[in-house]
């Protein structure tokens, strides 16, 4: 049965160590986790557990000092950087804590953006994002710029930005962070939505009401892992 | 990322900084526009050399005193007529020149006169405006007539040239009829004023006028380029032979070729100087351009982390930032061109011979791109090496 279904993240023994002088500082110790596709998962922890170091290096933006790391069968510690582009092109969506939309772009513009990368034809993008923004309910605010959207609305560019090439995994980083709690469960529920179209989502939280939405919890503190709490 | 969808990016990125682009450009356009007047100046320089130099034959001679005075041993009709004798000699003339008193009526002015036997009218390409030419006859019967230069008989009748043909005038209490008047010849180079100067009969000149003063220059044609270098040669031998007491080295032989090359090379090396002041300014300008693209990578670094984790390639930020300065400064490039044209009126007026010119759009917007492209590409490298995790958490 297990079998059946794909290992999209598959991390074991990930140690990140980072140096300050002569002092080392372990943020990520021994760390393994799987994630299969279609998971619904969350990450919880305090602040400063290395939640983000962890996202950063499942979402290839960085690489851990030892240990394994493989995403959807290729492994990334061996990978260039020009794979590195292509795989977080193709594969991952990030929405991030702080959104990072392009101020001078528009909503349809900012979500355009990973398919022009991906060498997809302007008017093909342009079509898609706009899809995906009327989707998330954005379809009267295409042509705003992000410092004329509320943070709600933002925080939804950033998702439709995330998901626009249909990427088998969704990274997403104290995504409820800056939303009031209406904004907040909104957001959660858009997650809980496209996990139902098949996406795969991870969560990074320190907030516990958001992992009790999720399928399934790993909890980090100092740096270790594990699936149960306390 | 389709290079195209590249350089929209780069557009609204410019677009939306519209006065930061324009303050950037500002050396841009000022050097760009210095490089094109540059062009235009040289370019309108050597037409001028060229125009001045069109009516001189390229072919010519010229064989005089070495030093200004009295030559112990003065060159002579007799020497013209063995120069002319060569095979690569044409023809050789020889000319009294003089300064004196040319009065016409109660006109009076400091002329310049030329004593020249018939033949060196046509040789020097010294056509009627009014009346006609010494002849022959004038010169065997040594009639006291004479043909002045365009802008002699202007000054005499005061804008009136066609009323002195038939009148007498005197040059140094001397008088004579005149005959004619000259078409404009410009300074042909020769240095001799031709439009200035009275021309009278030779023997007149020498017999009449000079007296023992008399110190012929002689003007000779080769009989084609090639022949240059051996008629030169050959005059030396002859003057060396026909004048033993000073020698050939009491002369001076000048070929109008190479004052036409020395003057050109002048005005190249004018040219020339400017271009490296343009170019120094372009080079300021450019660290200008490198200065504000380091800032933008800095203001951006959290912008191109963002690029990086959605999937942009190192080569396609180093791209984005590259287009931008160089489109920034191609954008200062057409600025300045378009300066530079309208500036091209203001030179002519304070009478600086500029010829607006396509190699100097070319050459102007070339440097401008080239300066994009070489002082963008540091900061644009600098942009596209930074790593994501780094430049996401950049504050
Ligand atoms: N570049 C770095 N150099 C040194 N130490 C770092 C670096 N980045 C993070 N750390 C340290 O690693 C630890 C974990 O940081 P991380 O950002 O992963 O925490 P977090 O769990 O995401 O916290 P929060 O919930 O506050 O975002 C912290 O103690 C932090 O000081
Ligand atoms: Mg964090």
């Amino acid at each position: 049965m297990i079998n059946n279904i794909k290992c999209i993240i598959d991390a074991r023994n990930i140690d990140k160590i980072y140096k300050n002088g002569a002092e080392e500082l372990k943020v990520l110790d021994d760390v393994t986790l799987k994630v299969w596709q279609g998971d619904f998962t969350a990450i919880l922890g305090p602040s400063g557990s290395g939640k983000s170091t962890l996202m950063n290096i499942l979402g290839c933006l960085d690489l851990p000092t030892s240990g394994q790391y493989n995403l959807d069968d290729l492994d990334v510690l061996t990978a260039g950087e020009n794979q590195l582009a292509t795989i977080r092109n193709q594969k991952i969506g990030f929405v991030f804590q702080k959104f990072n939309l392009l101020p001078r772009l528009n909503a349809v513009q900012n979500v355009m953006l990973p398919l022009l990368y991906r060498g997809v034809d302007e008017d093909e993008a342009r079509e898609t994002a706009r899809e995906k923004l009327t989707v998330l309910g954005l379809d009267d605010r295409l042509n705003h710029r992000p410092n004329e959207l509320s943070g709600g609305q933002q925080q939804r560019v950033a998702i439709a930005r995330a998901i626009v090439g249909s990427p088998n995994l969704v990274l997403a980083d104290e995504p409820t962070g800056n939303l009031d709690s209406k904004s907040s469960r909104d957001a959660i529920n858009i997650f809980k939505e496209l996990n139902r179209h098949g996406h795969t989502i991870v969560i990074i939280t320190h907030d516990a009401e958001v992992a009790e939405q999720v399928d399934k919890v790993f909890y980090i503190r100092d740096g270790k892992i594990n699936e149960t709490g306390g | 990322m389709k290079l195209k969808q590249l350089f929209k990016l780069v557009l609204v990125n410019i677009y939306q900084n519209k006065v930061r682009t324009f303050l950037t450009t500002l050396g841009v356009i000022v050097g760009t526009a210095t490089i094109f007047l540059v062009v235009a100046i040289g370019t309108g320089g050597e037409a001028q050399v060229n125009e001045q130099y069109s009516r001189l034959s390229v072919g010519t001679i010229m064989v005089m005193p070495a030093q200004r005075g009295r030559v112990v041993d003065p060159l002579t009709i007799k020497d013209a007529d063995m120069f002319a004798q060569s095979e690569h000699i044409a023809h050789a003339f020889p000319v009294l020149q003089g300064n004196g008193d040319i009065n016409y009526y109660n006109f009076s002015t400091r002329g310049g006169f030329s004593a020249i036997p018939p033949g060196f009218q046509s040789s020097n390409n010294l056509t009627m405006q009014y009346g006609r030419i010494l002849e022959e006859d004038d010169e065997s019967k040594r009639h006291k007539y004479a043909v002045l230069g365009a802008e002699l008989a202007n000054t005499l009748t005061d804008g009136d040239p066609a009323a002195i043909v038939g009148e007498k005038i005197t040059i140094n209490r001397r008088q004579f009829q005149v005959v004619g008047v000259y078409n404009r010849i410009g300074d042909a180079g020769s240095g001799m004023g031709y439009d200035d100067s009275a021309f009278i009969p030779y023997t007149v000149g020498e017999k009449y006028l000079l007296g023992t003063r008399a110190n012929p220059v002689i003007t000779v044609q080769a009989a084609d380029l090639q022949a240059v270098q051996p008629a030169m040669d050959y005059i030396t031998n002859i003057l060396n032979e026909t004048h033993r007491a000073g020698g050939a080295e009491q002369f001076r032989l000048m070929d109008a070729g190479s004052r036409l090359v020395a003057a050109q090379e002048s005005a190249r090396t004018m040219s020339l100087l400017l271009l490296a002041v343009a170019v120094v300014v372009l080079v300021v300008s450019g660290i200008g351009i490198m200065n504000v693209m380091f800032v933008t990578v800095k203001e951006r670094t959290r912008e191109i982390g963002t690029l990086k984790a959605i999937g942009a390639k190192k080569r396609e930020i180093l791209g984005q930032f590259l287009i931008e300065a160089v489109v920034i400064s191609l954008v200062g490039g057409m600025l300045g061109v378009l300066i530079g044209f309208f500036t091209v009126p203001l030179l002519k007026y304070f009478e600086l011979p500029a010829l607006p010119s396509i190699s100097g759009v070319l050459l102007g917007l070339m440097f401008s791109v080239a300066t994009g492209v070489f002082f963008g590409f540091y900061p644009a490298w600098k942009a596209a090496e930074l790593n994501p995790i780094d430049a996401l958490r950049y504050e």
